[in-house]
């Protein structure tokens, strides 16, 4: 697959363009019905949306997840046929057997699960009885969820990527070239301990990786990595790129309807507060405040550049929902693109919070993407949006932050916070009753979405809020909950500094 | 040393287990065309390899599948309510009335006998691979265990973290937990037989042969 | 009482007996006037009222004989397996008592013994010429029924069995000393155990396939399998009243009826098939599959007839010496030596022949025996091929062959020499441009251009194009346009999710997502995806299965086989590339009728080996999915086993390089031969590897075997193959053994 592919998509997008040109004033919302393939917070969100839109929605859920607050709030707003027990949230059959007789048109997956998988969107679009996948089509989900082929895409669109390979290496004595220019690349950068990173490249999750700090040990490690892809994946081609140390981590918030050609950006988001295995903390929009804080490089020209970049690529393949384009931003100032996330994120919210449509706050994105996934036209353009102020993403956890971050199991006994205009809460924790936290999944508590005229206010207002927190549990051996409260009020501090 | 006799006859006293046979999946139910009271057979044949009596067909996805009698016993209980139509994941279907073969009768007997290796914690429990693959080339008798060894991975939050064993050196005598299954704090894991301690085992065992008469 | 009387009185009674149970109920007014007139005559000798009780009693005896003779011409094939299997037939021992002059056990003693059913002896045959007197030494090599003797176990031989009779045979091919063996089997016994009976079989043929030393089998009972385990012979002498065929009738008959296990078929429905498989000597020697047939006595040969064992002596004698003849350089020598010995008034014990042979006469006589068993059967497959076209191909074939032994014998040889000159040529041109370019070379280092170059090279795009880029299979399964789900057979123990048709048989290749498991797929699969896009030529598919035994029914299920595969036979042969390595493959298709192997497999097979030692290019056997041997072909089917094996150890001998791939289920006569004796035997993870699959086993041995006993993971733990490999690799796996094993050329040697 390459996008070669492209001029096929191309076409494939005329044909669909002038279908959806044609379709789109009969499409009435209120004939679909989804069904919610998530479950917490997310489920809870993506019916909220529905029943905002009119559209009609069937939940999911497990026996370990019969407390979960989407449950309560599928059993109280949703119709007929809108709760169903099933086995597994991972097991697609049972996802298709629920939507076929509960009669639905069409399947939100959230985010994890089989958000990104595009076999699932192409069973969901290709079965005997179709359903629409509210996400973009199988194949952009197949052609961007594979990095190599997300890279070359890049390349071809001239948006930079990280310094290295961009096929799988098979040859020793080329591998051993390439990482020999990337040494010497850093050290014209003028980079003190230059990094490079050998990978299976059909690895994934963090597995068949390791970073080489000395060229001359480049060989053995390239071996160990080759055989390893080989038992492991049966393929021993191998990715050599520069490794990249001090950086940020940023995000483009794109949003396009079913024609493809129109895609619109609703900013950027800063993901740099992270865990230490790499997992989001925290998140703020916009990505960088040059108005308030000094940076080593022009913030608000790499703002744009990136904003420019994701679009650009979103155009090429004719993106046709909402997706995330995710950068890292160097000290120096140098974007590179590093994925792109075909779904709906966690933070989406925060994006939401600061933006405008035609003037108009409270716009509501998971809403949006319903509405265009679903095959109704965007019906603005990049000139309608606007933004105001700051928006913040606290995510409470039930995990140790001085422990590797461990999660923590028990029963949340209290959780309570002031409500404020300036604060939006996203939970599937019950407050009037106590909840136990499920063992299968993360122990994801809650999100905080904040908001503030300025960054200033934005972190007063944070800390005001955790300062306010109530959350308190126990676990089966009597010892107190433990969360990350602490670890966000300590780096709310820092947020958008290089 | 546990006294078998008086175990024999509390189990004697109520040797009845109730087995909810339950959906495994959502799907369209249709019953085999028992009632209650009629006789179901377990799996059968030396290695058990003949699936029991077949209770009723749950079809997905075009996929019928046959539920089957886990064990030998009488249908006590069938939800005819439920034919021909679309239940959910965990749907209780019938409720057999089994008698407990002398293998249960020893498997809760050994159960006391054995050094018990419990959870610590309520997860999923699955074997390290290199002991996995023993077990299925043999069985998990042919395992033996030290202290400190890493025999399991302890699997929740999305995060899995070995588990060594700990306890007196010997050989797996009994698994208590299955696939993908939840094991709360403090259940039992492994029964481990300590070298030392397989004749009393093997009493053990010759004793519910013997005195452990399955009724028809 | 005279004792004499008594014991004559005895053996009327078991030859009573043995008639009455041969015949299994038929002819009941003969044996109820002989049992009445035995009777009669025992009760006036038990009361001593008879004058001349020899003489009454020779008349009592002189009436089962004219019985006898007269029933004889009534005996039904059905009759023959009856006499065969029955305790009071000869046996093994009682030839090497009373045919042989002296002899040693040397295979183990009575229960005593590695495989009891196989016995092994070192015996001599003494010849007289004038006062001279010879003596000859032979390895008697057979399978034992011992009279019904329970440890013998019928005769049905345990693959260690076998491998002590291989052993043996090679012990006599070190001594130069011929072999007899003695065919009493009803099949080899089942079992997996290294060395396993299928892959000990083969091992087996493959062995006397080139045996250095004279070869004589006499068959009473040939069982398939357990037959060719020693039975790949220069001479093949056939019992008149044995049998010789493909399977036993009953087994015939359970596959014919489509019986369940525990079921048993009705006797008419066995007598059918033992009419219709053609078992008996006469069929085998109108089919060429036998060389003479010994007449035996009326109903059958029993360890009393011993005007018989002479006349077996004879018999075997003179096979011996015709096959020593045989390898004789001069044609007048030979012709006039085998007139006198072909003449039936000759003594063969007062002729002498010596049984030792030149190494020349060694080699003539490997050649003749395999161009013998390459010629067999040729005429009980179809060839469709037009006239012209089998004749242009001969005419190519000869056309051809000195201008590849040049290329190959010759050139090759010397183009080594060649290569290392323009080698060393090339060097010495290097070296001079390296000095001629230096001075340019430091200029151009110095440019900056070239640091911009290593920075477009890291962050721009890159050129592209090998094999990996291309992930797509160029053949689906059919059936991944039906929109269900599939549930894995390893889902109870692995906790596999239910896999979704259109993903599994497309873009899985029918593998399990999961755990690994591999679903059966088409051949076409393999066809398609393994070689290179359009790189296969198909030769020879007009090379028709048919029905040479004009087995009832059988010919319209052959027609519906093709119909439905679109193929005219099990087996389709072609050339093909990997990686632009052209390679040699037949294969068995698993969709056609079982895959089982007839004639037209066989004989297709044999071509595509000798294409294959043509051409020099590497030969792979794949087996898509294998049956066995078809038995509607009956002794046409079961004679594929050493004919193809003779081609694949002409081919491997030849310096091939002779591959073998299972994938589905591939069982008992073709990996009992032609497949089981290549060295190099892989297997697809979906594949089932054995001598008989489960039923059979219980049918036979009344074992019940665990389940997965023949998965290729046992399989290979037993060290029947090689290695297993995953359905999705087998194209990279394939290209790198064929790099790793083959030598320079691709050629084993």
């Amino acid at each position: 697959m390459g996008y070669a592919g492209g001029k096929g998509l191309n076409k494939a997008q005329d044909s669909k363009r002038k279908a959806a040109r044609s379709a789109a004033a009969e499409i009435t919302l209120s004939d679909h019905k989804v069904l919610v393939a998530n479950r917490g917070e997310i489920a809870m969100r993506i019916m909220q949306a529905c029943r905002k839109l009119g559209v009609a929605f069937t939940a999911i859920y497990t026996a370990e997840d019969a407390a979960s607050g989407h449950v309560r709030l599928a059993r109280e707003e949703g119709g007929e046929k809108s709760l169903f027990r099933v086995s597994s949230y991972h097991d697609a059959n049972e996802l298709m057997a629920v939507a076929d007789e509960a009669g639905c048109t069409a399947v939100h997956p959230g985010y994890g699960f089989f958000a990104e998988d595009f076999r699932f969107a192409r069973r969901v679009a290709k079965r005997d009885r179709k359903l629409i996948f509210i996400g973009p089509s199988w194949k952009i989900i197949r052609e961007l969820g594979d990095k190599i082929n997300t890279k070359r895409l890049a390349r071809s669109l001239g948006v930079p990527t990280v310094p290295g390979s961009d096929r799988p290496i098979y040859d020793e004595m080329e591998a051993e070239r390439i990482a020999k220019s990337v040494f010497e690349f850093q050290e014209q950068q003028g980079i003190q301990r230059p990094l490079v990173l050998v990978k299976a490249s059909a690895g994934g999750g963090g597995m068949g990786i390791e970073e080489v700090y000395d060229p001359d040990q480049f060989r053995s490690v390239y071996r160990r990595i080759r055989n390893y892809a080989m038992r492991q994946f049966k393929d021993e081609g191998v990715l050599i790129e520069q490794r990249i140390t001090d950086f940020n981590h940023l995000e483009v918030q794109i949003v396009s309807d079913r024609s493809g050609t129109n895609p619109v950006h609703f900013g950027t988001r800063n993901c740099s507060i992270q865990s230490t295995g790499l997992q989001k903390r925290i998140e703020v929009a916009p990505g960088f405040a040059p108005d308030e804080l000094e940076y080593t490089f022009n913030a608000g020209r790499v703002l744009t550049d990136i904003v420019d970049y994701s679009l650009a690529m979103a155009r090429k393949v004719g993106y046709d929902n909402v997706g995330t384009w995710e950068w890292i931003v160097t000290r120096k100032g140098e974007p590179f693109l590093m994925e792109v996330n075909t779904r709906i994120q966690v933070e989406n919210g925060v994006s939401a919070r600061i933006s405008h449509v035609h003037g108009k706050p409270g716009v509501d994105l998971i809403a949006e993407q319903v509405r265009i996934g679903l095959g109704q036209p965007l019906g603005y353009s990049q000139a309608d949006i606007a933004t105001e102020g700051v928006g913040m993403e606290y995510r409470i956890i039930a995990e140790d932050p001085d422990n590797n971050f461990t999660p923590w199991v028990g029963r949340i006994e209290r959780f309570q916070w002031k409500d404020q205009p300036w604060l939006t809460m996203l939970t599937h924790v019950p407050r009037d009753e106590a909840y136990e936290i499920p063992t299968e999944f993360d122990p994801n508590l809650a999100l905080a979405i904040i908001w503030g005229k300025d960054l200033d206010e934005v972190k007063a207002r944070g800390l005001d809020f955790l300062n306010n927190l109530r959350l308190e549990g126990r676990n089966g051996a009597g010892e107190p909950l433990k969360s990350n409260v602490e670890f966000l009020k300590a780096n709310t501090g820092r947020i958008l500094l290089f | 040393m546990i006294d078998i006799s008086a175990l024999l006859d509390e189990i004697k006293a109520s040797p009845y287990r109730e087995i909810v046979i339950a959906t495994p999946h959502t799907g369209l139910v249709s019953f085999a065309g028992l009632k209650t009271g009629d006789k179901v057979l377990g799996p059968q044949g030396q290695w058990k390899e003949k699936p029991g009596t077949q209770i009723a067909t749950l079809e997905r996805e075009r996929n019928p599948k046959p539920i089957c009698a886990p064990e030998k016993g009488e249908i006590s209980v069938l939800h005819s309510e439920l034919e021909g139509r679309f239940v959910e994941a965990g749907t209780p279907l019938a409720v057999l009335r089994h008698m407990l073969t002398r293998e249960e009768v020893q498997r809760a007997i050994l159960q006391k006998a054995l050094h018990l290796f419990r959870a610590p914690e309520r997860a999923k429990y699955y074997f390290t691979p290199e002991v996995d693959k023993k077990i299925r080339a043999s069985d998990a008798h042919s395992v033996a265990v030290r202290d400190g060894m890493e025999l399991l991975i302890m699997s929740r939050m999305k995060r899995e973290v070995p588990l060594h064993y700990t306890g007196p050196d010997g050989v797996i005598y009994a698994v208590y937990f299955k696939y993908n299954e939840n094991m709360d704090t403090g259940a039992p894991l492994i029964g481990v037989c300590p070298q030392n301690q397989l004749p009393a085992i093997q009493d053990v065992i010759m004793r519910v042969q013997t005195e452990w008469r399955e009724k028809e | 009482m005279d004792n004499t009387i008594e014991k004559r009185i005895q053996s009327l009674r078991d030859r009573l007996t043995y008639m009455q149970d041969i015949f299994a109920g038929k002819h009941k007014d003969s044996a109820d006037l002989l049992e009445e007139r035995l009777s009669a005559f025992a009760e006036r000798a038990r009361s001593g009222s008879l004058n001349d009780p020899h003489a009454e009693l020779s008349t009592v005896e002189d009436l089962f004989a004219y019985v006898e003779r007269r029933l004889e011409s009534g005996v039904t094939p059905m009759d023959r397996v009856r006499i065969v299997r029955h305790p009071q037939r000869i046996c093994l021992r009682d030839i090497l008592e009373n045919v042989y002059d002296n002899f040693t056990e040397v295979g183990g003693q009575d229960e005593h013994s590695l495989d009891p059913s196989m016995i092994i002896a070192r015996a001599v045959i003494t010849r007289r010429r004038g006062k001279k007197s010879y003596t000859q030494s032979v390895m008697v090599i057979g399978q034992e029924k011992g009279h019904g003797a329970e440890f013998r176990n019928g005769g049905s031989v345990k693959p260690w069995g076998n491998a002590k009779a291989l052993q043996y045979m090679r012990v006599a091919e070190t001594e130069g000393i011929p072999i007899h063996a003695y065919i009493f089997t009803p099949g080899s016994f089942p079992l997996e155990d290294y060395p396993g009976a299928a892959q000990q079989i083969a091992r087996n043929i493959y062995g006397m396939a080139g045996l250095r030393v004279p070869i004589v089998a006499v068959i009473s009972e040939g069982g398939s399998g357990g037959a060719e385990a020693i039975g790949l012979a220069d001479k093949r002498l056939m019992l008149s009243h044995g049998y010789y065929s493909v399977i036993s009738p009953e087994g015939a008959a359970a596959i014919e009826g489509r019986i369940k296990a525990g079921q048993r078929a009705t006797p008419e429905l066995i007598e059918h098939c033992a009419e219709n498989l053609h078992i008996t000597a006469q069929d085998n020697l109108r089919f060429g599959y036998i060389d003479h047939i010994v007449q035996e006595p009326p109903l059958g040969a029993r360890p009393w007839h011993f005007d018989f064992f002479r006349h077996l002596r004879q018999e075997v004698i003179r096979a011996t010496d015709e096959v020593v003849i045989s390898t004789r350089r001069l044609p007048v020598f030979r012709g006039l030596a085998l007139s006198r010995h072909r003449n039936p008034e000759a003594n063969l014990d007062e002729l002498h022949i010596r049984w030792g042979l030149s190494a020349a006469a060694k080699s003539r006589l490997r050649e003749r025996r395999q161009q013998k068993f390459l010629r067999l059967s040729r005429q009980a497959a179809r060839d469709r091929r037009p006239f012209l076209t089998k004749t242009a191909a001969a005419f190519w074939d000869w056309l051809s062959k000195p201008w590849v032994s040049f290329k190959y014998d010759f050139y090759r040889k010397h183009q080594r020499q060649i290569r290392g000159f323009m080698e060393e040529m090339d060097n010495e041109w290097e070296m001079f441009k390296t000095r001629l370019f230096a001075p340019w070379r430091k200029l151009t280092r110095t440019l900056p251009s070239r640091t911009e170059n290593k920075v477009r090279e890291l962050t721009a795009l890159s050129a592209w194009s090998d094999d990996s880029r291309r992930r797509k299979w160029n053949y689906l399964s059919p059936r991944y346009k039906i929109d269900r789900t599939l549930t894995c057979p390893n889902s109870a123990s692995y906790g596999c999710l239910d896999l979704w048709g259109p993903d599994l048989f497309a873009e899985f290749a029918g593998v399990c997502s999961h755990c690994g498991y591999h679903f059966p797929m088409e051949p076409e699969w393999y066809v398609k995806n393994v070689f290179d896009p359009g790189s296969v030529f198909e030769f020879n598919s007009e090379i028709e299965a048919g029905n040479p035994l004009d087995f009832p029914g059988f010919a319209e299920r052959i027609a519906e086989a093709q119909k439905k595969t679109g193929a005219k036979s099990g087996c389709m042969t072609f050339e093909a590339r990997i990686d632009n390595i052209k390679m040699v493959v037949a294969m068995l298709m698993g969709t056609f009728r079982g895959g089982s192997v007839g004639a037209a497999e066989g004989y297709k097979f044999v071509e595509a080996a000798q294409r294959a030692a043509k051409k020099r290019y590497p030969f792979l056997a794949y087996v898509h999915g294998t049956a066995g041997i078809r038995i509607q072909e009956g002794t046409h089917g079961v004679i594929q086993m050493p004919r193809c094996t003779v081609a694949v150890r002409r081919y491997i001998e030849s310096g091939g390089l002779y591959m073998v791939l299972y994938d589905t289920n591939s069982f008992a006569g073709p990996v009992a031969s032609f497949l089981g004796c290549s060295p190099y035997q892989f297997a697809v993870r979906s594949s089932n590897i054995g001598f008989a699959g489960p039923g059979v086993i219980k049918e036979t041995t009344g074992m019940d075997i665990p389940p997965k006993y023949h998965r290729s993971y046992r399989a290979l733990s037993r060290g029947h193959i090689q290695g297993i490999w995953d359905r999705r690799q087998i194209r990279a796996n394939l290209k790198q053994a064929l790099l790793t094993i083959g030598g320079r050329n691709l050629y084993y040697r």
